[in-house]
């Protein structure tokens, strides 16, 4: 069983993928125009070029609510079991936080909270 | 266990002084807190204690090895000095390198899978960082995405493969992996050969082993040289252990299957590192192709497992890494351009200095008596305790053409300058930087017991 099911699986992988690749060179007819390699924008005409830079502040709001969004996954199973887990589990939260926060001052101090 | 907190709060410490204003003292907290980390480690020695419910195990192996990073940090601070003097990013970079430490102190203590997982990314996140410190420099930038783009790729492989071994096995935990194989080693299910391919697929990667080595030299190229000091030795010496103490805890019982695929790849490994290092004339990159070839010596002992590679591993990579913190002084002081017509007429001025570079340079081509050697010694040795004939033969003929390129380094410090041009010169934490490697090359390849006889 194992061995030929991983075989079957792999082989089915290649062909799949590699089969609708080269499916799509063979059946498709390729005229390209202007009109159509410009970006799609919702029938929109596209104003300027789509190669935008963003502000990198952006980013860094991103990261940063990321980590603070990741810290409230990790709290919400402490959460439920809290009164299990009594008070060295509470402490450990609770250092887990203080890290996170030091984390934080560093990043205020840096001026990632800033908006250029 | 507290030389890793100790790291990891100093780690925190540095981003701290970005807001408490101890900037300007973090070096001397750094230094400090290296020193005393090494301290605590050689206090637990001989101890062998279990922490965080059999996540981390500190027996002598994980101690030796993290008093060689600790160690190795400390002398590499000496090379660096100039990249830590920019106010703004110093407290960065200390952090950056105080976390890439722990990596490296969980990579040789770790004794669970999802331990090992952590140690792999807090080594790598920090390092794929620290490539891209330069931020003046597109190469840099270019070295840091060469970097993250491969590493990224090859921990999804170590992933798959953990993945597979849990499935099989039912636990993370390194012992358990061992006892179940032991128990079902005559019907292995052909999860476990899969998963075991997949680990050394992504360590290869790593370790930037041939045919997996092709992000290796651009990386190393492009990165500030410091970085690439410390990436070929103290994050080339933490895969390594890593790997060998992944292989020899869980996989030891069925080496007779993996072995063979780790001696092709090292045999390519040091072949294709050497031959190609014959073609450089850029010293960063020779010297970046000359540690892909170390590679390939080092897989050799893992690929041998038996009682002598732990100590062949341990004492090849301090005198290849105390060898190479040497050399990359030197490359450090070349500037941008690091070809090696540059060196001519180094001699002429440093006559002391160049004789110590020499030193270093035949240390890493293995010429007795020097450290280099009794590291190629240990490794060849314990390959042919496992009956690894052909794959030493192939790595003695290797280690004849690593001479060859090792030399046109010392032909180049030795020759005449061309007209007008400008001689690399050597501050003062250069000097002792090298005097340092030197005395402890020697000092190694005279007294090899000292690291060998320790593990």
């Amino acid at each position: 069983m194992g061995e030929s099911a991983i075989l079957v699986l792999i082989i089915s992988a290649v062909v799949f993928s590699a089969g609708g690749i080269l499916a799509g060179k063979l059946l498709v007819k390729s005229k390209p125009s202007k009109v159509k390699s410009e970006a799609y924008e919702c029938g929109v005409q596209t104003i300027g070029k789509s190669w935008v830079q963003f502000n990198v502040g952006y980013y860094l709001f991103a990261l940063i609510f990321l980590i603070f969004d990741v810290e409230l996954v990790f709290l919400y199973p402490w959460a439920v079991a809290a009164k299990q887990l009594g008070w060295v589990a509470l402490i450990e939260v609770i250092i887990f936080l203080f890290i996170l926060f030091l984390g934080f001052l560093y990043a205020h101090k840096k001026g990632a909270l800033r908006w250029m | 266990m507290n030389t890793l907190i100790t790291v990891s709060l100093l780690g925190i410490a540095a981003m701290l002084s970005e807001v408490f204003r101890f900037k300007k003292f973090i070096q001397t907290v750094f230094i400090a807190a290296v020193t005393g980390a090494t301290g605590l480690a050689v206090l637990d020695w001989g101890t062998s204690y279990s922490y965080f419910r059999f996540m981390v195990l500190f027996d002598d192996y994980a101690l030796a090895f993290s008093i060689l990073f600790l160690v190795l940090t400390l002398i590499w601070l000496l090379l660096s000095q100039e990249y830590f003097c920019n106010e703004n990013t110093r407290a960065d970079y200390f952090a950056l390198i105080s976390f890439s430490l722990a990596g490296a102190i969980i990579l040789s203590s770790f004794s669970d899978l999802s331990m090992f997982f952590i140690g792999i990314e807090i080594l790598s996140v920090s390092a794929y960082v620290l490539a891209g410190s330069n931020r003046s420099d597109i190469r840099s930038a270019e070295a840091a995405l060469k970097y993250f783009l491969p590493g990224a790729f090859s921990t999804g492989f170590l992933l798959f493969g953990m993945a597979l071994i849990y499935g099989a096995t039912g636990s993370f935990n390194l012992s358990n992996i061992s006892l179940w194989i032991i128990a079902n080693h005559s019907n292995l299910p052909v999860m476990v050969n899969a998963g075991v391919v997949f680990l050394i697929t992504g360590l290869l990667f790593k370790i930037a082993a041939m045919p997996f080595h092709n992000w290796a030299p651009d990386v190393y190229d492009g990165s500030p040289t410091p970085v690439t000091a410390y990436m070929s030795t103290i994050i080339k010496a933490a895969s390594f252990a890593a790997f060998y103490r992944l292989f020899v805890s869980c996989f030891s019982i069925m080496a007779d299957w993996w072995t063979p695929l780790l001696v092709i790849a090292a045999a390519i490994t040091m072949i294709g590192g050497n031959i190609t290092a014959v073609y450089q004339n850029n010293l960063k990159r020779m010297l970046a192709y000359s540690s892909i070839a170390h590679s390939g010596y080092l897989l050799l002992a893992v690929a041998a497992i038996n009682q002598l590679s732990k100590p062949a591993m341990l004492f090849y990579l301090a005198a290849y890494s105390v060898a190479s913190l040497g050399m990359f002084t030197l490359v450090n002081r070349m500037g941008n351009e690091q070809q090696l017509d540059k060196l001519k007429g180094f001699a002429h001025d440093n006559p002391f200095y160049a004789a110590l570079i020499t030193l270093l340079t035949l240390s890493m081509a293995g010429i007795p008596p020097l450290a280099g050697f009794f590291g190629k010694y240990y490794v060849f040795l314990s390959s042919i305790r496992s009956d690894l004939i052909w794959p030493v033969i192939v790595a003695v003929i290797a280690s004849l053409i690593g001479v060859y390129y090792y030399f046109r380094i010392v032909y180049n410090m030795y020759s005449k300058p061309a007209a007008s041009a400008h001689v690399v010169s050597l501050s003062g934490f250069d000097k002792s930087a090298i005097l340092i490697t030197a005395l402890l090359t020697l000092l190694l390849g005279i007294a090899p017991a000292l690291i060998a006889d320790i593990i």
